[in-house]
């Protein structure tokens, strides 16, 4: 088995590099449309990210995952608002769950 | 295949290699430890071997490969003497180690009497066994979590089903990541999917709402599901624990969902679910031990539901993709870290990577500020072109 690549990150837009406006971590986000979001972390990010450093093990036997950093998911966001990030244009009908069935 | 014959007549190819030649690397539960502890030995096909499972005189379970390294004989066959499991045709005595401890017939055990242990875990009710095609034990930090709950009076015990699937596991693997899967196979309607993979645990976090057009209404006197709140990780190759909430009318109930397998050749696995609830006063006397059985069959109707599908479908290494599927190559590219020799894991199969699905915000929303937003940069580039000019567009 090898690791392939992703076709829709080579035939549609990129991972573009975005920034944490709180710490400064750099990241590579994509949004496929207002409501998805994909955010690829380096080593050295994970470093940096001031809420990741500062966040303690949850409860139950999944509290080990440190599940987002708050202040990264507002920069991306405000990129994408601020037309940094693109967004499609037209989400189209969007994933199952958000059309009726 | 080469790209440009995928492309010849606009016809997509579906491609596939062959399935892994190893097993992979990491913990495997084999089952509830306690059908193991009554003294005699078991047999189980994993890793595309024939193992014997037995419990020795001093407590401890054993996990060896199960053909005698003397002339062949099945030491699942045979019979618990003391510490050693003793094999049926010569009466050749393993230790849990793996070494031949004695041939009570000889004066001394020859040199390279020695077969496959497996490095075993006894925890929360659980048989786990340690696989690695390099032979190394497990690093720290690769661990199985604790689940408070699987030892404690006010959750049941397990319920533990198991099934045999003809297909190789990555099949099963691939769910983690398959949001509309869960909409068109498992009638759920999920609001809200994130996945998180980084090191050797890949998560997913999913709330859902039931959908009242794939099951019946509730019962009189029966509160209805409303929905659930899933937030379930895979430590390792095989093993999901799912903290898992469903929403009734009035009342929550919290669950510990396990979903896993072990590899029985490269194209069978053993698929297994367990389900812990835990006790509240809504639920009553007996009311989680009768939870837990209904939703042990709920899930198990999910499963055949999966294997329905596994079981006829092709395996194929390039699915083709739409923008509102989840991360499949992302999945996959985690997951290759356990089939390759741990000196060849690279950072990007470890290294954290995020897709999150909000639908709970509508886009109506988003729109109206981005149009704020760009009405707002129009403004104030027309005033700083009356300054100075510059700006951050
Ligand atoms: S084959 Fe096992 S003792 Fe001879
Ligand atoms: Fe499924």
């Amino acid at each position: 088995m090898t690791v392939r690549p992703d076709e829709r990150l080579l035939d549609g837009h990129p991972m573009l590099p975005v920034r944490c406006r709180t710490c400064g971590a750099g990241v590579q986000a994509r949004k496929a449309s207002w409501q998805q979001t994909s955010v690829q972390w380096s080593a050295e990010a994970v470093r940096t990210c001031r809420e990741r450093r500062a966040s303690v093990p949850g409860e139950g036997p999944n509290g080990g995952v440190f599940p987002a950093c708050e202040a990264l998911h507002a920069s991306i966001t405000q990129a994408a608002l601020d037309g940094e990030l693109p967004v499609p244009d037209d989400p189209g009908p969007g994933p199952p769950g958000t059309t009726d069935p | 295949m080469t790209a440009a014959e995928t492309e010849r007549d606009g016809v997509r190819a579906i491609e596939a290699g062959a399935v892994p030649a190893r097993f992979a690397r990491g913990w495997h539960c084999l089952g509830l430890s306690d059908r193991f502890k009554d003294g005699r030995p078991h047999t189980v096909t994993a890793f595309g071997a024939k193992l014997v499972v037995f419990r020795s005189g001093d407590g401890r379970l054993n996990v060896l490969d199960a053909y005698c390294r003397h002339m062949g004989g099945d030491l699942s066959r045979g019979t618990v003497k003391g510490d050693e499991i003793a094999c049926p045709f010569h009466d050749w005595r393993w230790g849990g180690d793996g070494r031949c401890k004695k041939i009570p017939y000889a004066r001394r055990v020859p040199l390279r009497a020695r077969t496959s242990a497996w490095t075993t875990m006894d925890q929360d009710g659980m048989l786990f066994v340690w696989n690695d095609p390099e032979g190394n034990p497990p690093p720290p930090g690769v661990t199985i979590p604790r689940i408070a709950g699987a030892t404690r009076d006010d959750w049941t015990d397990w319920v533990w089903h198991e099934t045999l699937v003809a297909a190789n596991c990555r099949e099963v693997m691939d769910n983690v990541v398959d949001m509309a899967h869960f909409f068109y196979v498992h009638y759920s309607f999920p609001t809200y999917f994130k996945n998180v993979f980084e090191g050797h645990v890949a998560t997913q976090i999913m709330k859902g709402l039931s959908r009242p057009d794939a099951r019946p209404p509730a019962k009189e006197g029966r509160p209805g599901m409303l929905g659930n709140t899933s937030v379930a990780a895979y430590h390792g190759p095989s093993f999901m624990i799912d903290d898992l909430t469903y929403h009734y009318e009035g009342m929550d109930i919290d669950c510990v969902l396990i979903n896993c397998h072990y590899p029985v050749d490269a194209n069978s696995f053993m698929l297994q679910s367990g389900i812990i609830v835990q006790r509240n006063e809504r639920l009553g006397g007996a009311g989680a031990e009768e939870m837990a059985v209904r939703l042990g069959d709920f899930i198990l109707k999910g499963f055949e539901q999966d294997v329905e599908i596994w079981k006829n479908k092709a395996r194929i290494d390039n699915p083709l993709l739409c923008e509102e599927d989840g991360p499949v190559y992302q999945l996959r590219r985690w997951y290759e870290q356990f089939y390759v020799d741990a000196a060849d894991v690279t950072p990007e199969m470890v290294e954290r990577f995020e897709f999150e699905l909000d639908t709970t915000r509508p886009v109506e929303a988003w729109q109206k500020e981005v149009e704020e937003n760009l009405a707002r940069r129009a403004a104030a580039r027309s005033s700083a072109r009356d300054s100075a000019g510059g700006g951050t567009a």
